[in-house]
C-alpha cells in the first residue's frame, strides 16, 4: 500500500478543499457503493454483527452455559420446523433456531480471536523480523518454515487430540496454523516500509525505533492486515467446522454451525421414501456458514479493491 | 542458480528436523498412560496398560523417544503404524499412489477451470460473467469440503447410480487383485490404460469424478482470485495500455501478452494449492471412502499413531520443500526479472 | 512496437486473427451462459425429482456368489491368540479358524461338536466327577488350509499358544484362568513368574484325546472352550518364526508385538473360508470358500469385509446393493427402514451391559472434572461416591425409562444388576432402582452426615466420543440431578474413545459410562469383572465388598446348576445395596441387510460384524 496515502488519510470526513473535488475517502465510499457485490457482502456482515451482538434478546439462554442449546427429551431423530422450534431440531433434540443465533457469536468469538491472536503474533514477529533483520529474521523464517511445512489440518487434528477436545483448545490449534501466515505477510509488508524514505528520515531525526515501528510502519501495515483478516475469518469458520466433523471442534451440543453441520452428516441422504426428509439440519445451519463466509469474502475483496493504490487514478 | 537450489535444498533436514521435533515434543504434553491409548481398542485390553507402557518405551523421556525414533530413521525405519498396521514407510508408498491421482486431476481441473475463469472475470470485469463467476467460486469456498462431498454423493449415487464412492467397484477390485493385473505406477487410470483394460479405465475413472468434483468446487475460488487479480494488473500495464491505444484488438492483447505475465503468480499460487489439495483431500477421501494418505493421516492424528504422523509430517515436508523450490526455478525460468540469490 | 505499424500483411494478417479471436470470445460467452442455463436446468429437475423414487434396487442379486459386509471398525490382527476385539474374533470365528466344540445354533446353553467328535459330560464320562478334567476325542480327517492334516499335537499346541503368548490385553486369561489359576503368565513387574511345566501338566494328550486339566473346578469350563478354542498348525506355525512348542524357547515369544507374529496377517485354519487378501490400505477383507472343508463346502464363494467408517456412504452402498449387509447404529435405523429390498430384523437379545460406575477413589491430581476437589460446591472430593447415599441418590435420579425409549428405540430393558437376562442366575423379580425424584432427594439429603445437601456440589462427567447412547445418558443425570438443587451442579464433557479409556484405568474419571460384553455366556463373566474385589472395575472404581469375593468365588467353582443360580441372586442382590454403579440398559439389537441374504442366524456371542455376529457358513443369496 503506498505511503502517499498517509498523509492525506487523517481524519474521515476531511472537508472537500474545494466544490466539485473529492477527498480520497468519498471517491472511496463512491467506488464501494458502485460494485454491488461489495455492498452485498457489508450487508452480510452487518447483519451478522447485529445478530451475535442482540443474540440473548433473540433466543433466551436456558442452560448454565449460555452456549450449550436447550433441547426437550433425547430423541435421536431430528424434527421439522414447526410452532416450538422455529427453524427444526438436530438429533437429540437441539433447537436449530437457538444454535444458529448463539452460533453467530462463537463464530465471531473464534474468528475473532484466531485473527486478534495471529495479528498480534504477526506485528510482534514480523516487525522485529522484517525491521532488524539479520539473525532474528532468519530465526524466525526458519520457525515459521517449519509450521507451515506442516499439513495444515493434520497439526490442528494432533494439537486438539493431545490438548483434549474443546472449544478453546480447538482455536488453540487453528490459530496455531494461521500464524505463520500472518506472519509472513506482515514481514513483507515491513520490508516493503523500513526502506521508505519518511522511515529513512526518523531515523535520521534520531527518532527511536520502537516509536517509529509504531507510528509509521505500523499505520502502513494496516490495509494488507484488514484485507488478509477478513478474508480469514470466513476460512477459520470452516476449519473449525471440520474439526467439528473429525470429532474434535466444539463438543456435541454446543452452539457452533460447524459442530450443528458435523450433526448432519448422517441425515443429509434422509430416509430411503424421502431424500429430503432432514433437509433443515443441513440447510440451516448450511445457510448460516454460507452467508457468513461470503460476506467476509466479498468484504475482504471490496477492501482490497479499494484500497489498492494502483487503482486510484483509474475512476 | 546451482547455488540457490543448494542452499534450498540445504533447507530440507532442516525442516525436517524442526517439524518431527515439534510432534515429538507435542507428545510430552501427555501421560505415558494416554501415549498408550493408541494400542487399546477394547475395554477388555486395559489390564495390560503397564506391559504396554514397557514395551513401546512410552514412560521414557521425550528426548530419549526421539533419539530412538532419529536412530531408527537413520537406518530407513520409519516405524511402524498401529493405524495402518503396517510399517510406516509401507504404508506411504501403498496409499500415495491414490492420493496421487486423485490430487493430480483436481489439480489440472481446477488450473484449467481456475484460469479460464479468472481471465475471463477479469477480461469482462464487473459484468454479469465476472460477478457469476466470482460468486461461484467463491461460494464453493463457502462451506465445508464434506458438505458438498455429501451432496454430490446423495445426488449423483444415491439417485442416480453415476459415480460410487471407493475406488473400484467389486469386480474391477477383484480382478486388479488377480495376476492378471499388472500395476505399473499405483495410478488405476494410467494402469488400466497400460494394461489395456478400457472397462477397468471406466471404473476407475467413474470412482474419481465425485471426490475431483468436490475438490475442484472448493479450491478453484483462491485461483480465480488470483488470476483475476493478476490478470487485472496486467491489463493495466502500460505496455498493454500501449498497445490497446495502438488499435489491437483485446483478444490478441490478451492471448499473447497479458496472459503469459499474468501466470506468474499463479505458478507461485501453485505450490499453494499443493498445501491446500492435501488438506482438503484429508476430508474429501473420509467422505468418500478413498484409500488415500489424507484418511490416514487424520486417523493417524486423531488416535495419535506417534510414528505414523511423524513419518506423514515427514514426506509432506519433503514435498513442500521441493515443491516450493521448483516453483522459485519455474518462476525465475519465466520472468527474466528474477534473478535467484 | 515492432509489431505495430509493421508491414500491411502482417497487420491484415493479425486483424483477421483478432476477428477470429473476437468471435471465439463471443463463442466462449455463448457457451457459458447456455452452460449456465442448462446446469440451472439440471438443478432444478433434480430437485424436482428429488422426490421420486430412489436409485432402482435391481430386483436380481447382486454379486450372486459373494457377500459383501460393511463394518465400520478394522480388524488388529488375524493371530488368534493375540486378538482380542469384535473385529478381530468376528473375521476369525468361526469362519477362519474353529473351535472343539461349539453353540447349537442360537441356543448357547448346549453344545454340538466341531473338531471334536463329543461335547464331554459328566454323563459319557467325558467329565471327571470332580470337575478337573475333560477329554475331548479329536476328529479325524480334518485338513488346514495348507493341506496338512490336523492332529491332536496341534490342537495341543494352539492351547499352549493361546495361554503362552499372553500379549498384554489380549485373551489369554481366558484359559490361563481355569488351567493355570492365574490370569496372567508375568506379575506386575512383567517378569515371567509360570513355569513351562505347569502349562504342559495343564493340557496333554492321550492317543487321539486331548485331556484338559483345570487349576480348580470351573463351571462355565466348556462355555469358554465353545468360544476361544481356535486350532492351528503347530509345524507351519514354527516354520513361520512362531514358537516351536519346547520348553526352552516359549518366554521369548510371550509378549509379542502386534507385527511380531507372521499369524497377524496370514492364516492356516480348518474353518469353511480362507483369507485370500487382507488389504489394509483399501481396508478391505476378501475370505474365499475352502473346498476341502471337513464337512460340505459353504455355499458362498467369497465374503468381503469392508471397512466404511462414515454412515451415509454405508446406507448408499445398501440401498443400491452394491452392499449385502452394513452396520447401523440405532439412533440410523429410521434411514434403513422402508428402503426397498432391505429388511431390517430387530429385537435379538444381546449380552450386554451399559453401566454407568461411581469411582469411588478418585485421583485428584491434573484432574479436570473434579472442580476444587472439595465438598465445597465448586467440586467434589476423591472419595465423594464412596458414601452410599450418594451412589442412591444418583440411581434414583436416573430416568431409565427415557433412557431406554430414546437411546435405544424402547428396544432394550432395564437390567437389577450386573447378571443379565439370559445368563443362569438371571431373576427379574428382584428388586431394582426406578426413576424416583422425591427417593433420590431422600438419599441426597442423608448424604455427607446432611452436609451435601446445603453444599452442593460441581464436577464433570465424561463420555466416549461419538457414542449418542452414552452421551444420553450423561445428559439424564446432568438434567435430572440440577433440578433436584440448585447447588447441584453437573457438567459433561467428551473424549476420544482411546483416551476416555485411559481415563478410567488412571483412576480419574468421576461418573462414566461403560460397556461390558460377554466373552462367554456364563455369569461368572460378569459377576467377577464387576462385583469381585479384583475384577475390572472395581479396581478401576475403589469397590470392594468381601461377601461379593466370597460369593463370585463360589460361583465359578460349583458345578450344579441350581446352586449356581442361587449364588447369582444373592450376587444381584448385592448389587443393589452396595450399588457400586447405575446399570443403566441391557440392548437389544437389530440386524440390516439385502432381502436376497438367507440362511443367516443369530448367536448372541459371535462377535458383532454389523451389529450382531455372522456365522458365513449358512448364508446363501439368492
Amino acid at each position: 500500500m503506498s505511503a502517499v496515502r498517509t498523509p492525506t488519510l487523517t481524519a474521515p470526513g476531511a472537508a472537500p478543499a474545494r466544490r466539485g473535488q473529492q477527498t480520497a475517502w468519498q471517491r472511496t465510499l463512491r467506488r464501494f457503493r458502485r460494485n454491488p457485490l461489495s455492498v452485498l457482502g457489508l450487508c452480510i456482515v452487518v447483519f451478522f454483527t447485529a445478530v451475535a451482538l442482540i443474540a440473548p434478546l433473540l433466543a433466551h439462554p436456558t442452560e448454565r452455559n449460555a452456549y450449550m442449546i436447550p433441547h426437550q427429551g433425547y430423541s435421536s431423530d431430528p424434527h421439522p420446523p414447526g410452532p416450538e422450534h422455529p427453524f427444526g431440531t438436530t438429533e437429540e433434540q437441539f433447537d436449530l433456531y437457538y444454535g444458529v443465533i448463539w452460533g453467530t457469536r462463537s463464530a465471531f468469538l473464534v474468528a475473532l480471536t484466531v485473527v486478534a491472536f495471529g495479528l498480534v503474533v504477526a506485528l510482534t514477529l514480523g516487525s522485529l523480523s522484517g525491521y532488524y533483520g539479520g539473525w532474528v529474521d532468519e530465526v524466525v523464517m526458519r520457525v515459521t518454515d517449519i509450521f507451515l511445512a506442516f499439513p495444515p489440518l493434520i497439526l490442528a487434528v494432533v494439537i486438539v487430540a493431545v490438548l483434549g477436545q474443546s472449544v478453546r483448545n480447538a482455536m488453540i490449534a487453528i490459530a496455531a496454523v494461521q500464524w505463520p501466515t500472518y506472519t509472513r505477510l506482515l514481514r513483507a509488508e515491513f520490508l516493503r516500509v523500513r526502506d521508505m524514505d519518511f522511515v529513512e528520515a526518523a531515523r535520521a531525526l534520531g527518532v527511536s525505533d520502537f516509536l517509529i515501528i509504531m507510528r509509521h510502519v505500523v499505520p502502513n501495515t494496516i490495509y494488507p492486515m484488514l484485507i488478509l483478516a477478513s478474508l480469514d475469518m470466513g476460512g477459520i469458520v470452516i476449519n473449525f467446522a471440520a474439526l467439528s466433523f473429525l470429532g474434535l471442534g466444539a463438543p456435541p451440543g454446543y452452539a457452533d454451525w460447524g459442530q450443528l453441520i458435523s450433526l448432519s452428516k448422517n441425515w443429509i441422504l434422509g430416509t430411503a421414501g424421502d431424500p429430503f426428509q432432514f433437509w433443515y439440519t443441513l440447510v440451516v445451519p448450511g445457510t448460516a456458514i454460507f452467508l457468513f463466509v461470503l460476506g467476509w469474502n466479498l468484504l475482504g475483496d471490496a477492501f482490497r479493491d479499494i484500497f489498492d493504490p494502483r487503482q486510484q487514478g483509474s475512476m | 542458480m546451482s547455488r540457490f537450489i543448494a542452499r534450498r535444498l540445504l533447507l530440507l533436514p532442516f525442516v525436517a528436523l524442526g517439524v518431527t521435533a515439534l510432534i515429538f515434543s507435542l507428545t510430552q504434553l501427555l501421560t505415558p498412560a494416554m501415549r498408550a491409548s493408541l494400542y487399546i481398542t477394547d475395554p477388555r485390553q486395559l489390564n495390560g496398560l503397564p506391559d504396554i507402557i514397557r514395551k513401546y518405551h512410552l514412560d521414557q523421556p521425550v528426548y530419549v523417544q526421539y533419539w530412538e525414533w532419529l536412530r531408527q530413521v537413520a537406518h530407513g525405519d520409519l516405524g511402524w503404524s498401529e493405524t495402518a498396521r503396517e510399517p510406516v514407510l509401507a504404508a506411504v508408498q501403498g496409499f500415495f499412489p491414490a492420493t496421487f491421482e486423485l490430487a493430480a486431476y483436481s489439480f489440472a481441473c481446477i488450473l484449467a477451470l481456475g484460469i479460464w475463469l479468472g481471465t475471463a472475470s477479469a477480461v469482462r470485469k464487473d459484468q454479469i460473467i465476472d460477478h457469476i463467476s466470482r460468486f461461484t467460486s467463491i461460494s464453493g469456498a463457502s462451506l465445508p469440503t464434506f458438505v458438498w462431498g455429501l451432496v454430490l454423493l446423495m445426488i449423483f449415487y444415491g439417485h442416480f447410480g453415476w459415480f460410487p464412492p471407493g475406488r473400484l467397484g467389486l469386480d474391477a477390485d477383484l480382478f486388479v487383485r488377480s495376476g492378471r493385473f499388472h500395476p505399473y505406477t499405483g495410478l488405476l487410470t494410467v494402469d488400466a490404460l497400460l494394461n489395456r483394460q478400457w472397462w477397468l479405465l471406466w471404473d476407475a475413472a467413474r470412482h474419481l469424478v465425485l471426490p475431483v468434483a468436490t475438490l475442484t468446487y472448493f479450491l478453484t475460488a483462491t485461483l480465480v482470485r488470483i488470476t483475476r487479480s493478476s490478470m487485472l494488473e496486467t491489463l493495466r500495464a502500460d505496455y498493454v495500455r500501449t498497445a490497446e491505444a495502438k488499435g489491437l484488438p483485446r483478444a490478441v492483447v490478451v492471448d499473447r501478452h497479458a496472459r503469459r505475465n499474468a501466470l506468474i503468480p499463479v505458478i507461485t499460487l501453485a505450490s499453494l494449492l499443493f498445501v491446500g489439495l492435501l488438506s482438503g483431500v484429508v476430508i474429501t477421501e473420509t467422505v468418500f471412502n478413498w484409500p488415500g494418505i489424507g484418511r490416514w493421516g487424520v486417523a493417524a492424528s486423531q488416535q495419535l499413531d506417534i510414528p505414523a504422523v511423524t513419518g506423514f509430517a515427514l514426506i509432506f515436508a519433503a514435498m513442500l520443500v521441493l515443491g516450493n523450490l521448483c516453483a522459485d526455478v519455474l518462476y525465475a525460468v519465466v520472468d527474466p526479472r528474477i534473478r535467484l540469490r | 512496437m515492432a509489431y505495430l505499424g509493421g508491414d500491411d500483411a502482417e497487420r491484415r494478417h493479425a486483424e483477421g486473427r483478432s476477428r477470429r479471436a473476437e468471435s471465439r470470445q463471443r463463442a466462449v460467452g455463448v457457451v457459458v451462459q447456455r452452460g449456465l442455463v442448462v446446469a440451472v436446468a439440471m438443478l432444478v429437475a433434480v430437485l424436482m425429482y428429488g422426490t421420486g423414487a430412489r436409485g432402482a434396487a435391481s430386483e436380481s442379486v447382486r454379486n450372486p456368489d459373494s457377500l459383501v459386509l460393511l463394518t465400520y471398525g478394522d480388524p488388529e490382527s488375524l493371530d488368534p491368540a493375540y486378538a482380542y476385539d469384535t473385529t478381530s474374533d468376528g473375521v476369525i470365528w468361526p469362519g477362519i479358524y474353529e473351535t472343539l466344540i461349539t453353540y447349537d445354533g442360537s441356543v448357547l446353553s448346549r453344545y454340538v461338536p466341531r473338531l471334536a467328535t463329543a461335547v464331554p459330560s459328566v454323563a459319557n464320562g467325558l467329565i471327571s466327577k470332580d470337575g478337573l478334567t475333560y477329554t475331548f476325542p479329536i476328529r479325524q480327517g480334518v485338513h488346514f488350509h495348507d493341506g496338512t492334516v490336523m492332529t491332536p499335537a496341534d490342537v495341543r499346541y494352539s492351547m499352549l499358544r493361546f495361554m503362552l503368548q499372553d500379549r498384554d490385553g489380549g485373551p489369554s486369561w481366558l484359559l490361563l484362568t481355569p488351567l493355570l489359576g492365574t490370569d496372567s503368565t508375568r506379575d506386575s513387574k512383567g517378569n515371567v513368574v509360570v513355569k513351562y511345566a505347569d502349562a504342559a501338566k495343564a493340557v496333554t494328550v492321550e492317543g487321539q484325546n486331548v485331556v484338559f486339566h483345570l487349576n480348580h473346578p470351573y463351571a462355565a469350563f466348556l462355555s469358554i472352550l465353545s468360544a476361544w478354542s481356535f486350532v492351528l498348525p503347530e509345524k507351519w506355525a514354527a516354520a513361520h518364526g512362531d514358537w516351536d512348542g519346547s520348553a526352552a524357547s516359549w518366554t521369548k515369544y510371550n509378549n509379542p508385538k502386534l507385527q511380531d507374529r507372521y499369524e497377524f496377517d496370514h492364516t492356516n485354519g480348518t474353518g469353511p473360508f480362507m483369507l485370500q487378501t487382507w488389504d489394509r490400505q483399501t481396508k478391505e477383507l476378501i475370505l474365499v470358500r475352502n473346498d476341502h472343508y471337513w464337512r460340505a463346502p459353504a455355499k458362498l464363494a467369497r465374503v468381503v469385509i469392508r471397512t466404511v467408517s462414515e454412515f451415509p456412504a454405508r446406507q448408499l452402498e445398501l440401498q443400491r446393493g452394491d452392499a449385502d449387509v452394513i452396520a447401523v447404529d440405532r439412533p440410523d435405523q429410521t434411514k434403513v427402514t422402508g428402503i426397498a429390498g432391505v429388511t431390517v430384523q430387530d429385537g435379538y437379545p444381546t449380552l450386554v451391559i451399559q453401566v454407568m460406575h461411581f469411582n469411588q477413589k478418585i485421583d485428584s491430581t491434573a484432574n479436570p472434572d473434579v472442580g476444587s476437589g472439595k465438598l465445597d460446591g465448586n467440586g467434589i472430593p476423591p472419595d465423594f461416591f464412596s458414601d452410599v447415599h450418594v451412589r442412591r441418590g444418583f440411581a434414583y435420579a436416573f430416568d431409565y425409562n427415557t433412557f431406554i425409549r430414546d437411546a435405544f428405540r424402547g428396544k432394550a430393558l432395564q437390567p437389577n444388576g450386573p447378571i443379565i437376562q439370559g445368563l443362569l442366575g438371571y431373576d427379574a423379580s428382584l428388586p431394582k432402582f426406578t426413576f424416583d425424584k422425591q427417593k433420590a432427594i431422600a438419599e441426597f439429603k442423608e448424604a455427607w452426615g446432611g452436609k451435601l445437601w446445603d453444599t452442593g456440589f460441581h464436577f464433570t462427567e465424561t463420555y466416549n466420543t461419538g457414542n449418542a447412547a452414552r452421551q444420553i445418558g450423561a445428559q439424564i443425570i446432568k438434567d435430572v440431578v440440577e433440578s433436584l438443587n440448585p447447588k447441584f451442579k453437573v457438567d459433561i464433557r467428551n473424549i476420544q474413545f482411546s483416551s476416555f479409556l485411559q481415563v478410567t484405568v488412571e483412576h480419574k474419571g468421576t461418573l462414566y459410562a461403560l460397556g461390558w460384553a460377554a466373552d462367554y455366556p456364563d455369569p461368572d463373566d460378569f459377576a467377577q469383572p464387576f462385583l469381585a474385589s479384583n475384577g475390572d472395575y472395581p479396581k478401576r472404581n475403589g469397590f470392594s465388598d468381601p461377601r461379593a469375593d466370597q460369593l463370585v468365588k463360589q460361583g465359578a467353582e460349583t458345578a450344579d446348576p441350581a446352586k449356581r443360580a442361587q449364588i447369582y441372586r444373592e450376587l444381584t442382590k448385592i448389587a443393589y445395596d452396595d450399588v457400586p454403579g447405575i446399570y443403566e440398559a441391557q440392548a437389544t439389537q437389530f440386524v440390516v441387510m439385502r432381502s436376497w441374504v438367507h440362511g443367516w442366524y443369530y448367536n448372541a456371542i459371535l462377535p458383532p460384524l454389523a451389529n450382531v455376529g455372522f456365522d458365513f457358513y449358512t448364508i446363501t443369496k439368492q
